[in-house]
């Protein structure tokens, strides 16, 4: 049942594939992060335009399916322009985009745990709004909000499945590869699932033993 | 096929979109609810509560539908090779680690003293999580469950990688394979009517549990 | 030219949620209050809780824009469009009641970072001034922990000297002892009574009476809004002239001789 695993050419593949779901996720998360704490900003400080703006990306975003933005990515966006586009391009970014709708609300919630206070502080000493959200705010909530960012991560990897289906090889399409060659499908779709299962929980553990280390001691008392 | 025709065909899906979204949401209550309450005032078993939820934390739903319709199918015809039982127990399963998880936030919420109160006066432990604790958790998860319900709305796309059932996704995706081939169209309407779909529910799902709050004090 | 360091002109101040309900709470914390402060003062402002005078000490630094009226730094009109604040802001120093200190730095790193970001100083500069202000403060051995590992009353001194760090023209404090627990009050009073004889400028908000009679020059009551009566400490703590202010220090004065 599992001896194609010794196989270097499904190794291979599945090696290809994990790579790419790693690419995609950590890109998505580290450009949903920073779009994040722009708009999370916006947000907070923009006027109504902007407000109404942002509040509009996140609702589209967060309300309907990531399947269906990464199609409306990879498929509809090149038609509408009429250029021809790549695919992974486009894949990632709609990754990042999604995945700053979610950020936005954890930033921006982390931020206003802090802000008054620490505006107020920062203002006093004579720093300017961009100077104290620089250098006291954001580095603040950069690590109030770890755990929610690991979940963002969880989540998103998840999510990154759906590629297979929009013709690019990430884990997916490597299992689909190799249950095609072995014609093996649940011992398959196991050992796939259990890639993920220790790639996600190996990175969540990881993120909590950075979180105890980074935390600033103090601050988790303010977030009950 | 013009914007109307396709928008019909899209419709046709919402029924099944939300079928799925509703019974796995109902399985996830069923399954999260003990869960959670075991983990919190059970703590030996606790661990079971950890692992089931690691586990629908690591594998993608996708794969699990995957692994379920076309691994077990073949074995398990009886509930495995029905496309909407399959959805609906995936997303449901995994709505329960969510949920189990909304309501330990609950519960840690509502307070210990309230299970304290509650034994004071001659219940037992089960008695007074059930009397006591159970309606006041979940009146304070409402705007947790809330996200969780749009979520499964989202997710029930996922159905489309089973082939067969005839939910949101999958009939975009129809119309995109059948001549004229259009790729704008479908996929935008089929965004909208999501967000159609999940934006009053999760709204009105926290207000009336917003609202509760304030009723009871929490 | 005038040794006038803050001036505050006719100030009103009013804050407050208008809700969409009917009830619309609106405090008035500021109604029409002038005070001149000039170099080498020791004033403190005291009086009923929730009678706005912090509003009125964050207007000052215009940490609170007002809503009428002007404020002077020196000869700069802080009220007027166009004004730098935040150059006016780092020549006043501000302690705050709760203390507000930046949690995740040090004590050095709380004291250096305006004068490394603000007066742009070069780093060695800015760690000795930084390690100046803390032994000023007498916090030297708090240097490098954290907030969340000092006392209030450490903490507290750790915010007196970022204020200091830079200088300033004047220090306003808001009530910086009332947070801290009664026995960590002493050391915040002392460092105070030194700033005090060394002739800085200090505007404070407080109830310490033992404090405000022995160090400060003017005490002013402060009540609904407004100033009520100001004079030497002599005045208040004998016989103020004006009933509330005779009424506010029997309250007072019954409290601390209870003690």
């Amino acid at each position: 049942m599992f001896d194609w695993l010794v196989d270097p050419k499904y190794y291979s593949w599945i090696l290809q594939g994990l790579t790419l779901t790693v690419e995609i996720t950590l890109f998505g998360v580290l450009l949903g992060l920073a779009i994040g704490t722009l708009l999370a900003i916006g947000d907070i400080y923009g006027g109504k335009p902007v407000k109404g703006a942002i509040a509009v990306y996140v609702e589209f975003f967060r309300g309907s399916p990531l399947f269906v933005q990464l199609f409306l990515a990879v498929y509809t966006v090149p038609a509408i322009l009429n250029v021809p586009m790549d695919h992974a391009l486009l894949a990632f970014l709609v990754f990042g985009l999604n995945s700053a709708a979610y950020q936005k609300g954890y930033m921006k919630g982390a931020m206003q745990t802090i802000l008054d206070d620490q505006m107020a502080a920062g203002l006093s000493t004579g720093m300017s709004r961009g100077q104290t959200l620089r250098y006291v705010i954001l580095p603040q909530a950069y690590r109030i909000v770890i755990p929610s960012w690991t979940n963002e991560f969880c989540s998103l990897t998840k999510s990154t499945a759906t590629v297979a289906y929009v013709g690019l090889f990430d884990l997916v399409s490597a299992g689909m590869s190799i249950r095609m060659w072995t014609y093996q499908i649940l011992p398959v779709w196991l050992v796939i699932g259990a890639i993920y299962l220790i790639w996600i929980t190996g990175f969540s553990k990881l993120m909590d033993i950075i979180y105890e280390k980074k935390k600033i001691p103090g601050v988790e008392l303010l977030m009950q | 096929m013009d914007v109307g025709q396709q928008l019909i065909i899209l419709l046709e899906g919402v029924s099944l979109t939300l079928s799925i979204s509703i019974i796995s949401f109902l399985v996830g209550i069923a399954i999260g609810f003990p869960l959670a309450f075991i983990r919190v005032y059970e703590r030996e078993v606790g661990f079971v509560v950890d692992a089931y939820e690691k586990i629908f934390r690591g594998v993608p739903e996708l794969v699990l539908m995957l692994m379920f319709y076309f691994g077990l199918g073949p074995f398990f015809p009886f509930p495995f090779n029905n496309a909407f039982f399959v959805a609906a127990f995936v997303l449901g399963l995994r709505s329960g680690a969510n949920q189990s998880q909304i309501y330990r936030g609950a519960i840690r919420g509502v307070g210990d003293e309230q299970m304290i109160a509650g034994q004071s006066v001659g219940l037992s432990k089960w008695g007074a999580i059930w009397h006591i604790m159970a309606p006041q958790v979940f009146t304070y998860s409402t705007p947790g469950l809330g996200s969780e319900y749009a979520l499964l709305i989202k997710d029930s796309a996922y159905a489309y990688v089973i082939g067969g059932l005839a939910e949101i996704m999958t009939q975009a995706i129809r119309i995109k394979s059948i001549p004229p081939y259009d790729v704008i169209t479908p996929f935008v309407l089929a965004a909208i009517l999501y967000i159609a779909l999940t934006f009053p529910i999760a709204f009105w799902l926290d207000r009336w549990g917003n609202k509760r709050k304030q009723k009871i004090g929490l | 030219m005038t040794d006038i360091v803050m001036e505050a002109k006719n100030v009103y101040k009013t804050y407050g949620k208008s809700s969409k309900k009917a009830d619309v709470k609106l405090v008035e914390a500021v109604k029409n209050v002038s005070l001149q402060i000039r170099k080498g003062d020791i004033k403190l402002i005291f009086g009923p809780s929730g009678s706005g005078k912090s509003t009125f000490l964050r207007c000052l630094a215009m940490l609170d824009i007002p809503d009428k009226g002007e404020i002077y730094l020196g000869d700069e009109c802080l009220t007027k469009p166009g004004v730098d604040l935040n150059k006016a802001r780092a020549k006043i120093g501000f302690v705050f009641q709760h203390i507000y200190l930046f949690r995740h730095l040090t004590a050095l790193g709380n004291v250096e970072l305006a004068l490394r970001r603000v007066l742009k100083m070069p780093k060695e500069e800015a760690r000795e001034r930084a390690v100046a202000a803390l032994a000023e403060v007498k916090v030297t051995d708090c240097a490098n922990k954290y907030p969340a590992q000092m006392s209030g009353g450490q903490a507290q001194r750790v915010g007196i000297a970022r204020a200091l760090a830079r200088n300033p023209d004047i220090i306003l404090l808001d009530e910086p002892t009332s947070a801290l627990d009664p026995e960590l009050t002493g050391e915040v009073i002392d460092t105070l009574r030194d700033l005090a004889k060394e002739g800085t400028t200090m505007l404070i908000v407080s109830h310490e009476m033992p404090f405000a009679r022995d160090v400060a020059e003017e005490m002013i009551f402060y009540d609904e809004g407004k100033i009520v009566e100001t004079g030497p400490p002599s005045l208040f703590f004998n016989a103020p002239s004006t009933d509330r202010a005779k009424r506010f220090m029997d309250r007072i004065i019954k409290r601390t001789t209870r003690e």
